[in-house]
């Protein structure tokens, strides 16, 4: 095993977790112009559903996953509705709906906590985690490989449904000004439910892909977010493409970061690369 | 199409932009609205396009419907659109998209998985060909010229297939070619029936172009009627040496 080629593959690994939450949080971004932390939740969510379908009831797989996703979008969708619209509707400014958004996560959570327990989870190990495969000096395991899989066809797929779809033009018209999206025509309390719903099926994934690689917690959902968060201000922020740009070069930069140090610095290299960028490159990668 | 305005008022804290005023704008006309700066006429607009809530008054529709709130996405379904003083395109969107956006069913299941029709990019060719901006369709709206984003702002307009227009200033700053186009455009919708609202400043665009004017000051109606006896009117003469 070459240790520079096994960083590059964990670099990959971790960028495109982080891609995975940034993907959806952005997303949502484009069309709020706020900082949904409840975004985080909705992985969470989608980890315990697969937890209660696939462990406890003994559902199939497939069926499993897609309840997940499913009931991850539509958490996100209701959120929207609930929550944000109202808060749109009065003109709550963007503090207001961040303010909202760490309310509706930290209560969310509470009900997870509170239906399977706090402590940490593992899905049924289907993926076989001591399974490893080889890439040319380095190793991956076959949960990584669903992982990178995953996250390049979402990441074509959204791009497919931007730029070719009148939904993805509609999406767009209202990122860049939703007044006159809504003189157009475009009704844009049902787009952005819809892109709730989206963002939050994605996070919800991500939950459950996780929850197969390392396992499911009440709490998991913040660090995500974070780490969704801080790919997503590197990248560019309401940026579909920034969220990759920035969940590689987070991932890239907090692997070969510890290299030579204990892995415990990860978290401090993140939140330095964040510093670092909200200091002199504030718009991110890719910028707007 | 025929929009009737029934005293319509629109207070800010101090100011009462637009003062209880009654006017009907008709299908197949070009009407010009005129008033010195801060006479209401953009507001007018924001009102009648649900920008902003009406404070007071009805506007009925085709003497059929009354409405006293008007929802910004419902303007499309009575057949009103309208241009921004201010030019607003969506800039991260290329001409072509600028375009293409407003040329959509609102099926939105449909719209997630549907691209755009043949026919919907025949119109928009057909649009982009009329505002001289064909050959630059695959640019980003952000990299046009003034005068090319104020084309593209009122060729989205004509894209609508509304019945109703309201331009705000089109002409500002253009110059005479693209005045032009500007100007066969507002002909050709009156020519199709559509009501026409031009604002404007220059008088002599309004004496060629318009069949009716009415002018405003400090939002309330001064004078009406055909330009060339309106603009002689002494009253509306002192509205604007006085401002
Ligand atoms: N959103 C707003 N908030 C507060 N006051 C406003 C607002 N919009 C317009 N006003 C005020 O209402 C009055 C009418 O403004 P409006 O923009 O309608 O004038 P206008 O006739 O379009 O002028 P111009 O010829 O300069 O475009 C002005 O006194 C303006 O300051
Ligand atoms: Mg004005």
């Amino acid at each position: 095993m070459d240790i520079l080629t096994q960083l590059v593959i964990n670099g990959i690994i971790a960028g495109a977790i982080y891609t995975l939450i940034a993907l959806g949080f952005n997303l949502i971004y484009g069309a709020t112009k706020f900082f949904n932390i409840a975004h985080g939740v909705f992985a969470a969510i989608g980890g315990y559903t697969v937890f209660f379908f696939f462990k406890l009831s003994g559902a199939a797989l497939v069926p499993s996953i897609l309840a997940g996703v499913l009931l991850a979008g539509i958490a996100g969708m209701l959120s929207d509705k609930l929550v944000f619209l109202p808060l749109r509707r009065k003109r709550g400014s963007s503090v207001i709906m961040l303010v909202a958004s760490l309310g509706l996560f930290t209560a969310l959570q509470a009900v997870i906590a509170i239906m399977f327990s706090n402590r940490f989870q593992t899905l049924t190990d289907i993926f076989n985690i001591q399974k490893t495969y080889q890439i040319f000096s380095g190793v991956i395991t076959r949960i990584h490989i669903v992982i990178i899989i995953t996250v390049v066809s979402l990441t074509i797929g959204l791009f497919l449904m931007l730029n070719r779809t009148k939904f993805g033009k509609a999406v767009k018209a209202i990122s860049d000004d939703d007044e006159v999206a809504r003189i157009i025509g475009i009704d844009t309390d049902r787009v952005i439910g819809y892109v709730f719903f989206i963002g939050s099926a994605i996070a919800g994934l991500g939950g459950i892909l996780i929850g197969f690689d390392t396992g499911i917690m009440p709490t998991m959902g913040m660090g995500l977010l974070l780490k969704g968060v801080i790919a997503s201000i590197v990248g560019g922020v309401g940026n579909i493409y920034g969220s990759v740009c920035g969940g590689l070069l987070l991932g890239f930069v907090e692997n070969f970061g510890v290299w030579k140090i204990s892995g415990e610095w990860k978290d401090a290299i993140a939140f330095g690369l964040l510093i670092i960028f909200l200091l002199f490159r504030p718009q991110g990668v890719l910028g707007k | 199409m025929k929009i009737e305005i029934r005293n319509l008022t629109k207070r800010f804290d101090g100011v009462t932009a637009v003062n209880n005023l009654s006017l009907t704008l008709e299908g197949g006309k070009i009407t010009g609205i005129v008033g010195p700066n801060g006479s209401g006429k953009t507001t007018l607009v924001n009102l009648l396009s649900g920008f902003l809530p009406i404070d007071g008054g009805t506007v009925i529709l085709d003497d059929a419907i009354a409405v006293k709130k008007i929802r910004p996405h419902k303007i499309k379904s009575y057949g009103i659109t309208r241009t921004f003083q201010d030019i607003r395109l969506f800039e991260q969107m290329s001409v072509m998209d600028n375009i293409l956006v407003v040329l959509t069913e609102r099926n939105l299941w449909c719209a997630l998985f549907e691209c755009h029709n043949p026919g919907h990019l025949q119109k928009a060719e057909e649009v982009l060909r009329m505002i001289d901006l064909w050959d630059k369709r695959d640019e980003p709206a952000s990299s046009l010229s003034y005068g090319q984003r104020k084309l593209l702002e009122i060729g989205r307009a004509v894209s609508m297939e509304a019945r109703v227009y309201l331009f705000d200033e089109p002409f500002a700053g253009l110059f005479p070619g693209m005045a032009g186009i500007v100007e066969s455009i507002l002909k050709q919708l009156r020519n199709q029936g559509c009501a026409v609202v031009l604002i404007e400043h220059d008088m002599d665009l309004i004496r060629g172009l318009t069949d009716y004017v009415f002018v405003l000051d400090s939002g309330v109606l001064l004078a009406e009627g055909r330009p060339h006896e309106v603009l002689r009117d002494r009253k509306v003469v002192e509205a604007y040496i006085g401002n």
